[in-house]
């Protein structure tokens, strides 16, 4: 179980955004975060899987719209 | 009919046999009259490897080559069994497509153990005379065209195999009086193999598309390699130590 502040600063550190001022909440939308690119892909792909022992594709993963989306795909039951 | 490109006679080592370019090894060795120790962890993978080979004194082993105080016992357990060695193929090798900023030492580490240290361990068992063929032995590392040029989140395993492209060349030298020779072989991207489905199941469909259209001639099969590999253990390449061989479809070309 995993607390949604903490999965989104895994997230910000999979995007390598510095900026600690930088907003990401549940509502923003991956896909048109400045530092998303194919390389974060992959290493948020690598983050849920040390996170959370899942592999996802990058095919499931061109469905991931939102960070809502991703907690969503993850599964609502690992985070509180 | 003996021809200089056969392998009669042979008695062969071959890692990662369980499957890919080390089971194709293996198959296409045994055609060309070899006797083959095939060696990799999962053993129903290998029994599968072993029943598709052609009729010899083969054996197989269920051994992971990162424990390295049971390689010599290894060997010595293949010696007994086969015959003294006159080939060495280290096809065992794992991939990580990983950006740097997901990366940490240990993965650096595993990585290194089975693509690299694994190899030389085993190489600096079998080059023992008590296990090696009177006549010399040829040992074959297989490296990747990654070991030369790159990709973005590969950086383990380039440098991983770029160490046995260098490796190979200190070995060659230092085993040429004992009749050894030394290559590596680097693969451009092999179809089929699990290691490929693994790679591609990373990539989205255009950058798998992008990725094939770079190989002049298409992804190579499991065959292309083996077949160069053969030729490196057999006595027609008796001039040939401490090189790399790329067998890529041209990739490297461009």
């Amino acid at each position: 179980m995993m607390k949604k502040e903490e999965f989104i600063k895994e997230l910000k550190d999979a995007l390598e955004i510095e900026d600690e001022n930088k907003e990401i909440t549940l509502e923003t939308d991956i896909r048109y975060v400045e530092e998303y690119d194919s390389l974060s892909v992959l290493a948020i792909i690598a983050m849920i899987d040390k996170n959370f022992n899942k592999q996802i594709s990058s095919l499931e993963f061109t469905k991931i719209t939102t960070v809502k989306s991703l907690m969503d795909l993850i599964g609502e039951e690992y985070f509180e | 009919m003996d021809s200089i490109f056969n392998l009669s006679n042979k008695n062969i080592i071959a890692t990662g046999a369980s499957s890919g370019i080390g089971r194709q090894c293996a198959i296409t060795f045994s055609r060309l009259g070899a006797n083959i120790i095939l060696i990799a962890r999962n053993e129903e993978r290998l029994k599968e490897t072993f029943n598709k080979l052609d009729k010899g004194n083969h054996l197989f082993i269920s051994q992971d080559i990162t424990d390295y105080d049971k390689l010599e016992d290894m060997v010595k357990n293949a010696v007994k069994e086969v015959g003294p060695i006159s080939g060495f193929v280290h096809s065992a090798g794992i991939e990580m497509t990983l950006p740097l900023r997901s990366m940490n030492t240990s993965y650096y580490e595993d990585m290194f153990a089975v693509n690299v240290i694994s190899s030389f361990e085993l190489a600096k068992i079998i080059s023992k005379k008590k296990y090696l063929d009177k006549n010399g032995a040829s040992f074959v590392f297989i490296s990747s065209i990654f070991g030369i040029t790159s990709q973005p989140a590969i950086i383990a395993y380039s440098s991983s195999k770029g160490a046995l492209i260098s490796g190979v060349k200190s070995i060659a030298l230092e085993l040429a009086s004992k009749k050894i020779r030394a290559n590596c072989i680097s693969p451009g991207q092999i179809e089929s193999t699990s290691m490929t489905e693994n790679i591609f199941d990373k990539l989205s469909k255009e950058e798998k598309i992008k990725r094939i259209e770079m190989y002049p001639l298409g992804l190579g099969k499991p065959e292309d390699i083996a077949n160069a590999c053969a030729f490196l253990l057999s006595d027609a390449s008796r001039w040939i130590t401490g090189t790399n061989l790329i067998v890529d479809g041209g990739y490297s070309a461009k």
